[in-house]
């Protein structure tokens, strides 16, 4: 057995003895050396061969946080480390160093105990050092620190033993005012660092050394021996007498608390049940005979097995082959496979349990931020995310056309793997459409597209998707729409739905699409619950989106016939409205009336469905059309000396600031924008605040664009799709 | 000579005029109506309703000059016609008569209202013709609707609806046959074969038996229509009695009594249209009987 595989069974024996097991994340700015020193600890471990180490990057194994230098998912992968002859497990979560992906730092957060905060020696602590230390600190994970590039202060910069240990107590001192600025009240001393205790490390990942005071005293290395090795380009030796990783890792052990150690004082910081429950107090004590209780905090698409969900047990355990929920899924899910994850290598085992971090395949359900448990009911980790529609859409396709099958299998995968993406190809032509949440969710999509399947594409300018709607309605001045052949008139009454009742459309509480006669009074039913007429909405032909389709008419022979080409028509309005073509929302449209010929030759689709269309159409115009953009709340963090440039990005994007919250010395803009302004407000915002601001968003809807802006937004989205510049009048409609 | 001197005394200098060209045989036109064709500055035949054997169009072309074809579209938005037809003597060309089975008489308003004159011209119907030749009553007959094709999975149920009411009051029904795949009127005509016929009464058959409840029954009348129909669901479609009446009209006319099971073996002719009998006299069943 070589030696990984003899890390691996040890691994699978150590994950049941909860106080053996840490689980931890390195948080570092970008370049801080993060990957290398993942690495390291890796094959320290005997997890990879030590050549490969520095190299590999393990951790990195989606190709492009190797081919960017950045860390843009967050990993996972076990070790086995000896202290004192007893063997730990260490669960090494990697974080993303990009302040984009706030949201899986966050997740990452959760799955950990303890940090290493990682400062490089020459530059100390960096404003996205500061933020993900930050998020750490919010979720209660306990920081030690490593200084790293030590080598470059002695060898590159010269300094004197004197000067290093001042840049050296300069950074301490830095770290040590976050902690206490940030840390739970409780956690502001005592998780203050020092070199005196051992919670400060210095060293250098690329050379693979690294020394603490107590490291020291047991290595019989002094401070001014270290120096020597340096200057003598001697760091070979250095490694060998205090390498990297047994530093490193031995200071996780001792200093960084174990899941039963930090689950009593973190699981009420991110769970909102009772903690007085059964599950709670399992949770709470990390209970591995108890109920499952578990937070997926990542999904990848693994080649050969699909997709693996990685997240963290705080309760119970996971087998294989048994049936779950992911909260929020109709029905249970059965596990396929349960593994530990070896950076790219999952390990499959029977089972994994509380306190440790577990792989699963088979839970398709899932996604990152997903709780799991066998209670249905289970209150979640995280609110459960609503996917709102996409606001952004660019085109993208293969340079060369030999690439087309290989592209249109990587989206299809992408799609899968990314709920909140949507994908629209045309088989012929090759072009893709994606719509996406925002400017740099489809950046890093066509990165993956180009990067990972080495499609190289053409990309389109981002394009705001924006929506039609009615600010009055045309109640008993119906517009008449006629067939071509003048023989079959359908008559049209438009007003705007209820906030409520768009609210439950969007949810899908009301369902989707052409509503069968049969569940008419069903459907009826659930909308008389949200204050509408229960008897006329029991004649509800169809649902499009956030559109509803009555018939309100009595006894027209024929029209029964012609009901599914009436939807049709609608379902077409629905997607391309009167104004520029753009979808429609929130409409509530009756048939008041209709006349039809005699004999179905003449009303069939060529002249029933653009009857009714201009029907529609032209009675949203009577019911004065509006044209409402995609609108995304900005949360910007930035300490104070830097606010005012902030602030007056987001005014300076027809943004309006609706609140700003200060914390110390760090205040956050909360601003509401439109997403046609935020094209390029990540680098600007960056620009701004000399890196130090930190920002997330989320998508709040549609609101109406200003008037003002009307006929500009209209000609520029109808020139862009190759319609004439003006929309057409109410009278074109009714010819 | 001059123009002016080869029209008919009867006739305008401008206007439009809605030709019946009969059945299919230039020698069954009315003698009336070929001079009005002849006389006319411009000829357009309407081709998307039914249409002529080509040689007879030919030898029609021949006889009263050259002739343009036109589809749905030119005749339902007419401004283009009419605008010649200020100006000029204008026919437009129509199989059978202008307003029988095909209903141009909304043409013959709007030209109206327009201030032109419209002038009609008759030709035999196949109405007419039908009703004669099988030897079924013409009292007997009810309402006559069209077979219309699946067009892009659109499938029609009133055909069928129209069917069960005439067969609920023992009225015989003619059914004329599409000729249009695409509902548009605008593409390549393709005359519906008695196969596709059959094909296309199965698929109503089903779509019918899900529509019954959503059929109105606000009045009398309605309400005998749903009973109508659900009287001829609750037979067999297979085994009910219809005449293949093929190119009516012309030198390849012919006829087959037989059961729906039994039509679609049948090649019919190139203009196909059906008749659904409902109960039988004595003398008609007779009469049936030649072309069993």
């Amino acid at each position: 057995m070589g030696r990984k595989e003899d890390n691996i069974k040890k691994a699978t024996e150590v994950m049941h003895i909860l106080p053996q097991i840490r689980n931890l994340c390195i948080a570092a700015h970008i370049d801080h050396g993060k990957t290398t020193l993942s690495d390291n600890l890796i094959a320290g471990a005997g997890m990879m061969s030590s050549d490969l180490a520095g190299s590999a990057r393990v951790l990195d194994f989606d190709e492009q946080e190797s081919a960017r230098g950045i860390t843009i998912n967050a990993a996972s992968a076990s070790m086995v480390h000896a202290v004192e002859g007893t063997d730990y497990l260490i669960n090494l979560i990697d974080t993303p160093g990009h302040v984009d992906f706030g949201g899986d730092v966050t997740r990452a957060m959760r799955a950990v105990d303890g940090c290493f905060i990682l400062a490089c020696a020459v530059e100390g602590p960096m404003p996205q050092t500061e933020t993900v230390v930050r998020q750490a600190l919010k979720e209660k994970v306990k920081p030690v620190l490593f200084i790293n590039k030590v080598d470059r202060l002695i060898n590159e910069l010269q300094v004197t033993p004197e000067d290093m240990m001042a840049r050296f107590t300069e950074t301490i001192k830095k770290v040590n005012k976050l902690i206490k600025q940030f840390a739970p009240e409780e956690f502001k001393k005592a998780w203050q660092v020092s070199v005196a205790d051992g919670t400060v490390a210095f060293g250098s990942a690329y050379h693979n050394w690294g020394i603490t005071v107590p490291y020291m005293a047991k290595s019989n290395i002094s401070f001014k021996q270290i120096f020597e090795y340096c200057n003598n380009e001697d760091q070979k030796t250095l490694a060998e007498k205090a390498p990297v990783h047994e530093v490193l890792l031995d200071m996780a052990v001792t200093k960084l608390p174990g899941p039963v150690e930090a689950q009593p004082y973190r699981v009420p910081n991110i769970w909102t049940g009772d903690l007085e429950s059964e599950i709670g107090k399992s949770m709470l004590s990390c209970d591995p005979e108890a109920e499952l209780a578990m937070m997926i905090t990542k999904i990848w698409m693994d080649p050969h097995a699909g997709e693996v969900a990685v997240g963290r047990i705080y309760s119970g355990a996971i087998a294989m082959g048994e049936s779950v929920y992911a909260i929020g899924a109709a029905k249970p899910e059965r596990v396929q496979q349960v593994s530990m994850m070896v950076g790219g290598d999952r390990i499959p085992v029977p089972k994994v349990v509380a306190g440790n971090i577990a792989a699963l395949t088979g839970i398709r359900s899932a996604a990152a931020g997903v709780t799991l448990s066998h209670d249905k009911d289970f209150t979640p980790f995280e609110a459960i995310r609503h996917y709102s529609d996409p606001v952004v859409t660019v085109a993208v396709e293969p340079k060369s056309m030999k690439d087309l099958p290989k592209f249109i299998d990587a989206l299809r995968s992408l799609a899968k793997a990314d709920a909140s993406l949507q994908v629209t190809t045309n088989a012929e032509t090759g072009e893709a459409l994606l719509a996406g949440m925002g400017e740099l969710h489809l950046e890093i999509t066509v990165y993956r597209i180009e990067e990972e399947q080495n499609i190289k594409v053409k990309v389109s300018p981002p394009i705001v998707v924006y929506r039609e709607g009615i600010e009055g309605n045309n109640r008993g001045s119906a517009f008449e729409g006629k067939s071509p052949n003048r023989h079959n008139r359908f008559f049209f009454e438009i007003e705007p739905l209820s906030e409520e009742v768009v609210a439950a459309l969007r949810n899908g509480d009301l369902g989707d699409g052409p509503v069968r006669s049969s569940d008419a009074k069903e459907t009826g039913n659930k909308f008389g619950e949200l204050g509408m007429n229960k008897d006329l909405m029991r004649k509800i032909y169809a649902i499009k989106g956030t559109n509803v389709l009555v018939n309100d008419t009595k006894g027209i022979q024929g029209l029964h016939e012609t009901r599914e080409l009436i939807i049709e028509a609608f379902n077409a309005v629905c997607v391309k409205g009167p104004i520029a073509d753009e979808p429609v929302q929130g409409m509530f449209i009756r048939l008041v009336d209709a006349k039809l010929h005699e004999d179905a030759i003449h009303r069939g689709p060529a002249q029933t469905i653009p009857a009714v269309r201009n029907g529609i159409k032209g009675a949203m115009l009577r019911a004065r059309t509006v044209l409402l953009e995609p609108m995304q709340k900005a949360f910007v963090s930035v300490p104070n000396n830097w606010l005012g440039q902030v602030t007056r990005e987001v005014t300076n994007r027809r943004g309006i600031i609706e609140d700003m919250p200060s914390e110390g010395e760090v205040t956050t803009v909360v601003g509401v924008l439109p997403i046609a302004e935020t094209f390029g407000f990540s680098n600007d915002i960056r620009a701004a605040s000399q890196g130090r601001a930190v920002w997330n968003t989320e998508n709040l809807g549609f609101q109406q664009l200003p008037p003002q802006l009307f006929d500009k937004v209209v000609a520029e989205i109808r020139t862009r799709k190759g319609l004439k510049p003006e929309p057409y009048p109410e009278s074109y409609y009714s010819e | 000579m001059t123009a002016e001197h080869t029209k008919a005394p009867l006739l305008p200098n401008t206007g439009l005029m809605l030709i019946g060209m009969g059945p299919g045989r230039l020698s069954g036109m009315s003698v009336e109506a070929l001079q009005a064709a002849k006389a006319a500055d411009v000829r357009r035949y309407e081709a998307y309703t039914a249409l002529w054997p080509q040689a007879q169009l030919d030898a029609l072309e021949a006889e009263v000059g050259a002739i343009e074809k036109v589809m749905r579209p030119e005749v339902e938005l007419p401004e283009a016609l009419f605008e010649l037809a200020r100006t000029s003597l204008v026919a437009l060309l129509v199989v059978g008569d202008p307003l029988q089975a095909t209903t141009h008489v909304d043409l013959q308003l709007q030209a109206t209202e327009a201030g032109l004159e419209c002038l009609v011209f008759h030709g035999v119907s196949i109405t007419t013709l039908v009703t004669g030749a099988i030897g079924l009553s013409n009292y007997k007959f009810g309402r006559q609707t069209t077979l219309t094709y699946p067009y892009g999975g659109w499938v029609a149920t009133s055909p069928l609806e129209v069917i069960a009411a005439n067969m609920h009051q023992n009225l015989h029904t003619l059914a004329l046959l599409d000729l249009d795949p695409t509902g548009e009127g605008i593409g390549h005509q393709i005359p519906m074969r008695p196969q596709d016929a059959v094909a296309s009464l199965r698929l109503m058959w089903d779509k019918l038996a899900d529509a019954i409840e959503e059929m109105p029954q606000e009045t009398a009348l309605q309400s005998m229509r749903v009973e109508a129909c659900e009287a001829l669901l609750s037979g067999d479609l297979d085994s009910m009695d219809v005449v293949l009446c093929s190119d009516m009209g012309t030198d390849d006319e012919s006829l087959v009594a037989t059961t729906v099971a039994q039509l679609e073996g049948q090649l019919g002719g190139r203009l196909n249209s059906l008749v659904f009998q409902s109960k039988t006299s004595e003398v008609e069943e007779k009469a049936l009987l030649r072309w069993r």
